[in-house]
């Protein structure tokens, strides 16, 4: 894993979840919320479990508390790229709406950088190849950066079986096919997860934190 | 088309489509945007009417003057703005037109919070305009239902000439879930909309929109017409369900989210031997009242919850009649009470029991 990954996508791809999962299992020093599109089911819920987990949060100023509307970051989002002894994952905001706020970035893009692409198939607007495409083209041109990798979080959540997995990663493969672009992780969630069953990319098993148990 | 996974705001846009809306009409805030983004990109592309207002109040009234032109037509805001509104639906109920009016409860009151709440109750079921009317509301508890619903909700409107309300929390718009938009709906004998001001081609003379009757004849005819109208509506169109009900220890009464976390707290109540109903009331007015004659002999209480504090309370209060000792478990500011504070609620229920 890169020092820095950039997660970017669609509305309810997943973003969040997977960026969550992926800090504790990869152990970062920290996880970055800039979703400032989104009002509800934001990563920075979490700030004190992963705490516990020695996972470092950033997102809006204390001033701002954790359930601001306001489309407003604080300066700290860039101390991960300036302090170069870290690794950390940024969670933005869904669509180009959202992933916008990375131009502000551009001059820390280098080799030590993932802008990775949350893609979930059976949502309603990225349910084919050419709907797929067309929305990595409208992050990539709002962000202003390539999109350098995929990461396959096909489902339906509790409805999900086995054909939906193997559905997922065809449309996905052929999405990375055409673009040149490596599906990086296939997530998927723990109650589903067999390891005989072969993904593309590294398998993400999945817990989910964000979503109440009894939904 | 297969499930997909949706958003409840987006499931609410599409929803919308795919029941014949002709045009929308709103102003942003949030947790309810998603709903007139969707729209905004659809309704344009497919020769329909999308207009951001420049105000909940402008809107409310673009959608009074295209109901009166026959659209198919709604408007979707969340508390302050549907509190904006009020002046416009009682001016559509007056003039007998139909529309949708989608509210994304969240906290209050005033600007409160943008998380969720159910704190608007009161405001759907009872309004803020002036005169005898009522707003036909629902109030799904899953977005599966919030499709249903949506889709129903402009022919309920067009049959009755009345606004119709779907009411969800903020919870509902924002959360995700597997759903399917082609199950089938009631269907209803529609007719023609020979009352609209579109023209004078397919009629002869003049339709006028109106809701002034200056003449107290007049007035207390066009009235009580509204009432023999509800009372209609009262008698098909009152919705619940009953969950777990033969002869309960307990019944919680709970409506949207909150009956969801419900059913999660009687499987906890079960392991302790204790049997505990759900009264899920669909449709708030009209309210089910019927439905609390149904509570077998060995009930001990009813326990109501909901993210206020305590405003579908009185409806109960009102259907219970004081047969059985009333409890009210509810929390405000954006949370939403776990399944087991419920739990506990029921187990403790004197202590949370409402004396009036």
């Amino acid at each position: 894993m890169k020092r820095i990954t950039f997660i970017v996508g669609h509305y309810g791809s997943g973003k969040s979840e997977v960026a969550v999962n992926l800090a504790i299992q990869k152990k970062v020093d920290y996880l970055l919320d800039l979703d400032i599109v989104n009002p509800y089911f934001r990563t920075r819920e979490l700030t004190q479990m992963l705490k516990e987990k020695n996972i470092e949060m950033i997102s809006t100023t204390p001033l701002n508390g954790q359930y601001g509307d306001l489309p407003y970051l604080s300066k700290d989002v860039f101390l991960p790229l300036i302090k170069k002894d870290c690794q950390a994952i940024y969670d933005l905001g869904g669509n180009d709406a959202g992933a916008i706020i990375l131009r502000q970035f551009s001059e820390h893009i280098d080799e030590s950088v993932d802008v990775l692409l949350v893609v979930n198939v059976f949502r309603e607007q990225t349910q084919s190849i050419d709907a797929i495409i067309k929305q990595i083209r409208s992050i990539e041109s709002a962000c202003g950066i390539p999109i350098t990798g995929l990461i396959n979080n096909s489902h339906l959540l509790k409805e999900t079986v086995k054909a939906d997995l193997v559905h997922g990663d065809a449309l996905v493969k052929e999405v990375s096919k055409q673009l040149h672009l490596p599906i990086v992780y296939t997530a998927i969630h723990a109650n589903l997860y067999d390891p005989s069953f072969e993904v593309s990319g590294e398998a993400l098993v999945l817990k989910l934190y964000l979503r109440k148990s009894w939904l | 088309m297969a499930k997909v996974l949706m958003k409840g705001n987006e499931a609410i846009a599409l929803a919308a489509i795919k029941g014949g809306c002709d045009a929308f009409f709103g102003y942003p805030i949030t947790p309810q945007n998603e709903i007139p983004e969707y729209l905004s990109k659809y309704m344009n592309e497919h020769g329909k009417v999308f207009v951001q207002a420049e105000s909940e109040v402008a809107a409310i009234n673009m959608v009074y003057g295209a109901a009166g032109a026959g659209a198919r037509v709604m408007t979707s805001s969340s508390s302050p703005g549907i509190a904006l509104k009020q002046e416009g639906i009682t001016y559509i109920a007056g003039a007998k037109l139909p529309c949708v009016i989608v509210s994304v409860m969240r906290g209050g009151p005033g600007l409160g919070s943008i998380q969720p709440s159910q704190s608007d109750y009161n405001q759907a079921t009872r309004g803020g305009g002036n005169g005898d009317y009522h707003v036909i509301c629902f109030a799904p508890e899953t977005i599966q239902e919030t499709i249903d619903t949506m889709k129903e909700a402009f022919d309920i409107a067009d049959y009755y000439r009345n606004p119709v309300m779907v009411l969800v929390d903020g919870l509902i718009g924002q959360m995700m879930e597997s759903v399917d938009f082609d199950r089938p709906i009631k269907q209803r004998f529609l007719p023609p909309k020979d009352w609209a001001a579109s023209g004078t081609k397919n009629h002869p003379g003049r339709n006028v929109i109106n809701s002034l009757y200056l003449e107290p004849k007049d007035l207390e005819e066009h009235t009580l017409g509204l009432h023999k109208k509800y009372q209609s509506v009262i008698q098909n169109e009152t919705r619940y369900e009953m969950i777990n009900m033969e002869d309960p220890d307990y019944v919680i009464v709970a409506y949207g989210t909150m009956s969801r976390v419900a059913r999660s707290a009687i499987e906890m109540l079960e392991k302790k031997k204790l049997k505990v109903g759900i009264i899920r009331p669909i449709s708030l007015w009209p309210f089910p009242k019927q439905a609390f004659k149904e509570i077998g002999p060995n009930c001990k209480g009813i326990l109501v919850s909901e993210m206020s504090l305590g405003q579908m309370l009185q409806d109960v209060q009102i259907a219970n009649k004081g047969r059985l000792p009333i409890a009210f478990y509810g929390r405000v500011g954006g949370y939403v009470p776990e399944p087991e504070e419920l739990y506990d609620a029921i187990l403790n229920f004197k202590k949370w029991e409402v004396l009036d």
